[in-house]
């Protein structure tokens, strides 16, 4: 009834291939299949935002897509970030804001705000608060998360 | 949770994704932008044999207005009728209400056709091609067919759609001349709503109202316009009393329900405040629309 289906996907700029169950979802695909654990599985429903990744450039909930839905698409994940040594100026701005605590809706956080710099366009704070909505943190409150946002977007249109 | 199997199809035009839904009789699925039928498979509430993706079916994503008339593609995703240009100048109710779906990567993802097909009492969207009186283009094996939205929306997630129809287009007459207003209630944000009103009406050179179409969501099985309560504003100026009238009458023409967010008791109460809020909003557009 589920026959494998081949799915050729860009995954932060590598070509890769795989025979994949039609039901297999793109964040179980991610982390399980390519064995990139840095995009995290909360609610698998749609609701905590913490499987975000980025398809062709758009943050998704990686759990409300199949794996065969990106055939030919490019996905883009949190590991693409900093692929050596040094911190993506995002994630540094992270650290120095104290944007994080346990961890764990970080790399959501992360690709949404990546998206939110590629749009290139200027957010004021409250905006910015409407963008990440769709990612949940317990543990810090928010605000220094906004904070390290503000921050980087900031830095970054000042760097052009 | 992970889905049950399927059987996987990649519809390449409506013709396919119609002859494949007739193949499996009914127990095939459409999968547009996924954004709540995946959460269905996911927790295996919604057990299809064969999904039908239909994102890469093109000519369904364009946003078009012609003779007073919008035009958008099934496939629209919610953050293109956030950001489009025609939306903002022909429907802005529209382009204020689908602000209230979901969170950015739902909007991203989540298309229109998809959401009128999924009918959720509480969504928005369904609720603003009521108010506006949308006109949605269904294909079948036997070719085309259009329904209002009312018509279309039958219940809680029911449609009067076929089994093997699919909703390629909704139409909406470019409300030029009117002002719109809304108002929902969420426990959070993002969330779905306990009661959402959506109100437009043109406003007369006298200050006397005219064509007041004012529509509920999340307060019966669908969302629904309350054409009698409607009624009852055309030609007054929306005064203290005129709108109390509305507010009741809508609270009567509702049908609320219990569930997890809110008691149907609590439903009914928050029905004449929130109508009354929207009307006064109405009124602060039209006189905004008037500077």
């Amino acid at each position: 009834m589920s026959e494998r289906i081949a799915v050729s996907v860009t995954v932060n700029g590598e070509a890769v291939e795989r025979e994949v169950e039609p039901r297999l979802l793109l964040a179980d695909f991610i982390r399980h299949e390519l064995g990139l654990h840095g995009t995290h599985v909360g609610c698998e429903q749609g609701v905590c935002g913490m499987c975000t990744v980025l398809v062709e450039g758009q943050p998704v909930k990686s759990c409300l897509m199949l794996a065969p839905q990106v055939d030919g698409l490019s996905v883009q994940t949190v590991e693409s970030l900093a692929p050596g040594e040094e911190l993506h100026p995002l994630q540094q701005a992270f650290r120095s804001a104290h944007a994080l605590q346990c961890g764990y809706c970080t790399p959501a956080f992360l690709m949404t705000a990546y998206a939110i710099g590629e749009r290139g366009v200027a957010l004021d704070r409250e905006a910015i608060r409407e963008e990440l909505a769709g990612v949940l943190c317990r543990c810090t409150g928010y605000q220094n998360i906004v904070d390290a946002v503000e921050r980087y977007l900031g830095e970054r249109g000042a760097g052009r | 949770m992970k889905p049950p199997p399927f059987a996987y199809v990649r519809a390449a035009s409506v013709e396919e994704a119609v002859a494949k839904l007739r193949e499996w009789e009914g127990e095939a699925r459409l999968l547009a932008g996924g954004q709540s039928l995946v959460p269905l498979l996911n927790m295996r509430l919604a057990r299809p044999a064969c999904v039908v993706d239909v994102n890469r079916v093109e000519g369904l994503d364009g946003v078009h207005e012609e003779d007073g008339v919008v035009r958008i593609g099934a496939l629209v995703r919610h953050a293109t009728l956030e950001l489009s240009p025609v939306i903002a100048a022909t429907l802005p109710l529209l382009a204020r209400m689908v602000r209230f779906v979901g969170d950015r990567q739902v909007r991203l993802r989540g298309t229109l056709g998809g959401s009128l097909a999924h009918a959720d009492p509480t969504g928005e969207l369904p609720l603003a091609a009521v108010a506006l009186g949308a006109t949605v283009t269904a294909r079948g094996p036997g070719g085309i067919r259009e329904l209002s939205a009312g018509e279309l929306l039958e219940g809680p997630y029911a449609t009067s759609l076929a089994g093997d129809e699919m909703i390629t287009q909704v139409a909406f007459p470019a409300r030029a001349g009117t002002v719109g207003a809304f108002a929902e209630v969420t426990r959070r944000h993002g969330d779905f709503a306990v009661l959402a009103v959506a109100a437009v009406g043109e406003p007369g050179a006298d200050g006397a109202w005219r064509s007041v179409r004012i529509a509920l969501g999340g307060v019966a099985g669908r969302p629904f316009h309350a054409a009698e309560a409607s009624a009852l504003a055309a030609g007054t100026h929306l005064e203290p009393d005129v709108v109390a009238a509305i507010g009741e009458a809508c609270a009567g023409a509702a049908e609320p329900y219990s569930d997890i967010r809110a008691s149907a008791e609590y439903r009914r109460h928050l029905i004449p405040v929130y109508v009354a809020r929207v009307l006064a909003e109405l009124a602060r557009h039209r006189l905004e629309a008037a500077l």
